[in-house]
């Protein structure tokens, strides 16, 4: 409706679940008491290649409360990846104990049932194993000779790369590495499985409702309307749990064997073998421009791994493609398959770590030009997306690196490193571009009106989740503005595979998605209560009127909203600029993040609250992958040496400094017709780059990779000069 | 599993049901105290607050309790936990940790495992008034010590300052870390009253009790809880607001149109 109330979209109105939270009230997957409830717990494998040659139980079984122990052995036959190499998808199925088989170090090769946890837990430590052992795959330099292109989509090509090189008078070519990351939400992985007469129904902590069933359905053989999965909330996802992962095979698989509902809480440590990662990925850049700062020739190409039988690669070339002008382009991904588990979707996947590449070679480019980086990137801009051959529906990244530039006080920045000094500090300035797709995907809703006396309540239900996003909220506000109602009359019920289906959250594109679909549903209520009494749909009425009219108390209606023609033929990306200032110490090589400034193009912003909060939280994980994280894997035996928060080193508050966060004004009404774009991981992407870039401004020492530890400052030598 | 209906059926309750009644009774709301608590809550986030009630400590049941097998219990240990001022007996397996007693016998589901390594501070609660990493500490040990969980720091209905400033600055995202963020700076509020040093503190040997700490100082003091959704600037602010009494502002704003005309056209 036309009247805006307060509470309608746009308005930073605290989270509408927010008093849960705080009050420990909500309820996250195992908590949900249930009666007659067991505990399972995963055993993992030892090695990372090899067969199963034995494996006893007899221990486990005789302790107390042991009710059962699952292996290869007693497991049920269920489906088993369809292909030798299985592409990782959403809706992959996750088959466990299918055989004796061991493709990765921690790969569940049992699962104990127990009365407690505490008896669960101390049962996997009594079962003995033995293994034929192979060597495992685990270099990616030992195995170049395997890489290969993992599909069409792989690869992209514009132009003539080698022309536009022989073109360029400055030309630059440079090897960009990021480790494995993991993602690591705080909330663990967990479920409580309930098999009841060939029907399941769990609380499983699962980002995409929709495919998640699927993945369980076809694991088990069951009709997709026979599984149900409940999570009112999540404790935070960041990709690691888009995908169906084995723990809830297990329990599924428990719980039908014993009869009971069974929780399974997989361990932090098991978090980095059996919950997906963030790969590692070798990118090599080639650029070339003329000296009046235009590109002649860009070119990505990205060495990657995945597993023996599953394959995932992110496109960190992606970025190369549509974020600046140039007319010869060239995008390759080879992957080389490791005896390590299968990467996944880790926030922001391929521009996270493709934007640490580009964006620093950006710099480096600049500074070979001795152009400003920001004036660099602005010559560069284009309103086409020449990699897709397709007009941006609106991109505002000039405005965004020049409002941050005033925002952050870039012209105090001094072109040549290590000017900039305090005592023992170096200071530097770091900026980078940032650009995320926006999508928008088929989303669906109902809608409930009662009227009680005057004023009109709403519940909304959609099988939408929130993993910390605010979808509770926004999707509050968004009924209340298309209702014309109080906010505080708004219901929302969520993380439910029984209610209308949506995309779930994930790939930015839950809140556009979630909040276009409630929209619909309000806007055909109020049609098709203006139609029943033959009002236009031009004239303005109260939806409390309205039922008045119709002589109703209660009404519903469903609402679907999809991508239009329009949204098909453009391009749509939320844009973004990130500005850093680190300061370093010339001795010890450890430096600290002072500040950042990030200035965001995303469409509307429906509560600025809690969008400040996806950017604070993306530029977060950002400076985790230039301060600290880093999954180390041991080179002989492929487990990983660090696997536990004590060793892979996540930001703390210490780490983190003041952010001011620009929002521009921006109305994109082709990205969907609310002019909602994506911002959970425009904050994450190009903030590596943005830091590294401000390191060189204070060290002159160029990074390439990441993480910037101290001691790789200081072997670079931090002695007067530029490298 | 009825439990699931149960919440499911319950959060379809706009109004207050008889069930809604009966939490409202139990945790001593009535009169004008519930007046007081409604006011405060918006209809909307009532409801699932209510329902989510429907099948925790109260109506479920409140101390988990085992089958009847007499040798389930390994090395069993009979505790009396005082939570929340609230006294609860129980036969605990001797291994059993504070965190798990208070999850999994109590339902007190408020304290968070996020690691059970004490890496990463979810499971904070305060035990005698310090906060304390409850993963690392078994619940055999805290016999007649008074523990305090996040579901304790509400009164009357009224939310805890913190609680309250947390909600204001959004000092949270996915929610999971927040218990143990609000216990820790709950606790970190004494501990600056009775001027304990830290890492960060200058000087050693010159420490004040009433501390004004610094941002620095607030933020290595909260480095032990750790948030993966980013949080940290609204943690820190809410804990500032509190600490300080002084309003903290937002540090986000809207381009100006003269500010996106200068960009364009510059």
């Amino acid at each position: 409706m036309k009247s805006i109330k307060a509470s309608g979209i746009g308005n930073p109105i605290d989270r509408i679940e927010g008093h849960l939270k705080v009050a420990g009230k909500a309820k996250y997957a195992s908590e949900f008491p249930v009666e007659n409830m067991v505990y399972a717990q995963g055993v993992n494998s030892t090695i990372a290649k090899g067969k199963i040659t034995s494996i006893d139980t007899s221990e486990a079984e005789k302790q107390n409360g042991v009710l059962a122990v699952i292996t290869y052995k007693n497991a049920e036959k269920l489906k088993n990846y369809p292909k030798d190499m299985t592409n990782f998808s959403l809706t992959t199925v996750a088959p466990v104990f299918q055989d004796r088989q061991v493709h990765y170090y921690g790969q569940y090769i049992a699962c104990v049932v127990a009365e407690t946890f505490e008896q669960a837990q101390y049962a996997c430590r009594l079962i003995k194993v033995t293994y034929e052992e192979e060597t495992p795959d685990i270099h990616l330099d030992k195995n170049r000779g395997k890489a290969y292109k993992p599909g069409e989509s792989a690869d992209f090509s514009r132009g003539d790369m080698d022309a536009g090189m022989r073109e360029a008078d400055v030309t630059l070519e440079q090897t960009y590495t990021t480790p494995i990351e993991h993602q690591q939400p705080m909330e663990l992985h967990a479920a409580i499985v309930n098999w009841n007469d060939g029907k399941v129904k769990m609380y499983a902590n699962q980002q995409i409702l929709n495919q998640a069933t699927t993945s369980i359905s076809e694991t088990f053989g069951i009709p997709k309307e026979d599984v149900q999965i409940i999570t009112p909330y999540i404790g935070g996802g960041f990709g690691s749990k888009l995908n169906v992962y084995k723990h809830i095979t297990m329990a599924t698989m428990a719980s039908k064997m014993i009869g009971r509902p069974v929780q399974i809480t997989v361990t932090r440590h098991q978090m980095f073998t059996n919950t997906g990662m963030r790969q590692f990925d070798e990118q090599e850049m080639r650029l070339g421009a003329k000296k009046d700062g235009s590109l002649t020739a860009l070119a990505h190409h990205t060495t990657s791994h995945t597993a023996k039988n599953l394959q995932y690669f992110e496109a960190c070339g992606n970025v190369s493609k549509m974020l600046y002008k140039t007319p010869n382009n060239a995008v390759t991904h080879r992957l080389i398959p490791l005896n390590i588990q299968c990467p996944s979707s880790m926030r922001a996947p391929g521009e996270a770590t493709g934007s640490f590449a580009l964006e620093s070679a950006m710099d480096e480019l600049a500074w070979k030009l001795k152009m400003d980086p920001i004036d660099f990137r602005i010559k560069n801009d284009t309103q086409v997306d020449m990699g897709a051959d397709k007009p941006f529906s609106s991109r505002l990244l000039i405005e965004c690196l020049r409002i941050g530039a005033d925002k952050f006080g870039w012209e105090n920045r001094k072109m040549q490193p290590g000017t900039n000094k305090k005592g023992n500090w170096l200071i530097g300035y770091g900026v980078s571009a940032a650009s995320r797709r926006a999508p928008y995907m088929k989303t669906s809703a109902k809608v409930v009106l009662e009227l009680n006396e005057a004023a009109v309540n709403a519940n909304i239900k959609m099988d939408a989740t929130d993993i910390g996003t605010g979808t509770y909220t926004i999707v509050a506000q968004t009924v209340s503005e298309y209702l014309g109602i109080p906010v505080e009359n708004v219901k929302v019920e969520i993380g439910d595979s029984e209610f209308p289906v949506t995309p779930g959250s994930g790939g930015s594109w839950g809140a556009a998605s979630y909040c276009n679909g409630a929209r619909k549903a309000c806007e055909n209520a109020i049609a098709k209560l203006k139609k029943k009494q033959n009002i236009t749909e031009s004239e303005e009425i109260e939806v409390a009127e309205l039922l008045q009219q119709n002589n109703l108390t209660t009404f519903e209606a469903e609402g679907t909203a999809e991508p239009s023609e329009e949204y098909k033929k453009h391009s749509v990306f939320s844009f973004g600029a990130n500005f850093t200032e680190v300061w370093v110490d010339k001795d010890t090589g450890m430096y600290r993040i002072k500040r950042m400034v990030n200035v965001g193009s995303a469409g509307k912003i429906l509560n600025p609250k809690t969008a400040y909060g996806q950017i604070i939280g993306g530029l977060t994980m950002g400076a985790g992958m230039v301060i600290a994280e880093r999954t180390q894997v041991e080179p002989n035996y492929g487990n990983f040496i660090t696997r536990t928060l004590a060793d892979y080193h996540v930001p703390v508050n210490l780490d983190m400094a003041n952010i001011d966060v620009v929002f521009l004004p921006e109305d994109d009404k082709i990205a969907n017709e609310m002019g909602v774009k994506g911002i959970g991981e425009l904050g994450i992407t190009s903030v590596a780059a943005s830091i590294a870039n401000a390191i060189f401004n204070a060290t002159g020492k160029r990074m390439r990779d990441l993480p910037i530890t101290p001691e790789k400052l200081i072997e670079a030598g931090l002695e007067p000069g530029v490298a | 599993m009825d439990e699931m209906e149960k919440w499911k059926n319950g959060s379809d309750t706009d109004q207050l049901s008889k069930d809604e009644e009966k939490i409202f009774d139990e945790i001593g709301l009535n009169g004008t105290s519930r007046r007081k608590f409604l006011k405060q809550m918006s209809a909307a986030s009532l409801s699932i607050w209510a329902s989510s009630y429907l099948t925790s400590d109260l109506l479920a049941s409140p101390a988990r309790t085992l089958p009847d097998n007499p040798e389930i219990l390994l090395n069993e240990v009979r505790v009396n936990l005082r939570v929340n001022d609230m006294v609860k007996q129980l036969a605990l397996d001797s291994r059993t940790s504070l965190l798990d007693a208070l999850r999994e016998r109590l339902q007190l589901t408020g304290t968070k495992k996020g690691c059970d390594h004490g890496q990463c501070g979810a499971c904070t609660v305060m035990v005698d008034g310090k906060r304390k990493l409850s993963c690392l500490t078994l619940a055999a040990t805290c016999e007649d010590k008074e523990i305090t969980t996040i579901e304790g720091l509400a009164e009357n209905g009224n939310l805890h300052p913190m609680q309250e400033a947390f909600l204001k600055h959004d000092g949270f995202q996915c929610g999971y870390c927040t218990p143990g963020q609000i216990c820790s700076s709950v606790a970190l509020l004494e501990e600056a009253k009775n001027g304990e040093a830290s890492y960060v503190t200058e000087d050693f040997k010159d420490v004040k009790t009433d501390l004004k700490l610094s941002e620095e100082e607030i933020r290595e003091r909260m480095s032990g809880n750790i948030c993966r959704c980013g949080a940290y600037n609204n943690i820190v602010q809410a804990f500032k607001e509190v600490h300080s009494g002084d309003d903290e502002m937002p540090t986000w704003e809207f381009a100006t149109a003269k500010q996106m005309e200068k960009a364009k056209n510059s």
